[in-house]
């Protein structure tokens, strides 16, 4: 097995990360580049817990080969932050009491992301819609729902 | 996973050459919701892997000669995403939204969906319905053959035509001509979401300027190895007047097929005897209220 050199934007930050082949992208992001927000939970693409922002899309690295990053451009829970701050999301998150165990939040995070960038104002359908690839095990949803909607309206500076 | 190795050819020729050259143990690998996971769980071990994901000409969806072409590598995103195919081809477009989830509907492709030819593939169900045709190339050459040939074929596994050298580059279909047809897809599944199918069905149906049906396809995935086709119901339905209350004429039709293909597997007929009909009546509905024949609630 020939080694490769997967060259992608991780976090804002370009990347050379030199692996065996045989990895998949969630391996990598954890292995190699310490990203432990990206969870592994079923393993086969059902949970969305190691969903990232993938181009902008939100992905499950569960499903995807390493290698398959090459020329990406990677957001994972890491870059979401700015200057070490929680973003607009993950402060609606902590304020509407969305967060149990957390082990899903990384995903959850992520995709509301991906939301809100193509849609500022979204309905609560949408919210659902955009998480219905992001399972939680402790709560009934509705707090995380609250937490997308508070989450716009932050983002729009309403709140 | 066991060792192989990778390849990211940016060409299709690029492409087609590294699966000749490793054609005793190659697979070539799309979206991966499928292959990573087998590689993952050691169900699939090839000695090398050529990736598809930077194959740009394969990505594409175009209306031209009054044919879509829809290049293998579209996601079921892009194509759910796509104004021409929400318009004309609302069975697709109803089978590309409703695939797994958000992240694997940005990850998987139409190509990969059909290429699997898995028994629950809703893109498959889709384009079956709609007598697609799929083009296969190889350095051998070009073929495009249709979809139920396709499905025919003695392949790799026997799963399809596709053999080790090859790779689903194209799937094509007329344009349907919207003031006499109508498509339409409605999948039966546990949840909304990250379901998969328990029944997929699919109808297209043509009418002439008197509402007679002049043309019926009728296929529902998930109830054999490959998506079902009612036959004897799409001829019941041509050259009658099209109405709900003819077309729920076929459901006992439908009821015995389903019943007499699934005999072996009676943990699972009782269910899907009835299904097939409550998901045929939804399609009913959807196809006579875009075509302007009737409103009905299903």
């Amino acid at each position: 097995m020939n080694k490769i050199t997967v060259h992608c934007t991780v976090n804002h930050k370009p990347v050379a990360v030199e692996i065996d082949p045989n990895k998949r992208l969630l391996d990598m992001l954890r292995e190699d580049l310490n990203l432990t927000s990206v969870k592994e939970g079923c393993s086969e693409g059902e949970c969305g817990c190691c969903t990232v922002l993938f181009n902008g899309e939100p992905v499950t690295t569960c499903c995807m080969l390493a290698g398959q990053a090459e020329g990406a451009d990677i957001v994972t829970l890491e870059g979401v932050s700015v200057d070490g701050k929680p973003d607009a999301v993950q402060e609606a998150f902590m304020e509407a009491g969305a967060v149990q165990c957390g082990f899903c939040i990384p995903g959850m995070i992520l995709s509301t992301e991906a939301l809100l960038a193509k849609n500022p104002n979204p309905t609560e359908e949408d919210a659902k819609k955009a998480l219905s690839g992001n399972l939680c095990r402790c709560t009934g949803y509705a707090k995380i729902v609250a937490a997308v909607l508070l989450a716009a309206e932050k983002k729009r500076g309403e709140a | 996973m066991k060792p192989f190795d990778f390849y990211a050819p940016t060409t299709v020729d690029e492409a087609l050459a590294l699966l000749d050259q490793y054609k005793d143990s190659v697979a070539p690998i799309a979206g991966g919701t499928d292959l990573t996971l087998e590689l993952n769980e050691r169900k699939a071990s090839p000695a090398v892997i050529v990736d598809l994901k930077k194959l740009k000409e394969l990505d594409y969806i175009r209306m031209e000669d009054g044919k879509f072409h829809i290049g293998a590598m579209a996601t079921h995103a892009r194509i759910a995403a796509d104004e021409n195919i929400r318009k004309y081809a609302r069975i697709l477009h109803d089978a590309t939204r409703q695939v797994g989830s958000p992240q694997i509907r940005n990850l998987g492709t139409i190509g990969g969906n059909i290429a699997q030819s898995s028994v629950a593939g809703d893109g498959l169900a889709a384009c079956v319905t709609l007598n697609a045709d799929v083009t296969l190339r190889s350095v051998r050459g070009e073929r495009t053959m249709n979809i139920n040939d396709f499905l025919a074929g003695e392949g790799k596994e026997k799963r399809n035509s596709l053999v080790a050298d090859e790779l689903l580059t194209e799937i094509s279909f007329p344009v349907p001509d919207l003031k006499h047809t109508a498509t339409a897809f409605y999948k039966l599944a546990k949840r909304k979401s990250l379901a998969i199918s328990v029944i997929a069905g699919g109808l297209v149906v043509s009418v002439d300027d008197d509402g007679v049906c002049t043309y019926a396809s009728m296929r529902a995935g998930a109830l054999g190895r490959y998506p079902m086709h009612f036959a004897t119901s799409e001829q019941y339905l041509v050259g009658k007047k099209l109405t709900y209350a003819t077309m729920l004429e076929v459901l006992p039709i439908m009821h015995d097929q389903v019943l007499e293909a699934n005999k072996s597997r009676p943990w699972s007929v009782f269910y899907k005897k009835e299904g097939v009909q409550g998901v045929f009546k939804k399609l009913f509905a959807d196809v006579l209220g875009q075509l302007g024949i009737e409103e009905v609630q299903a």
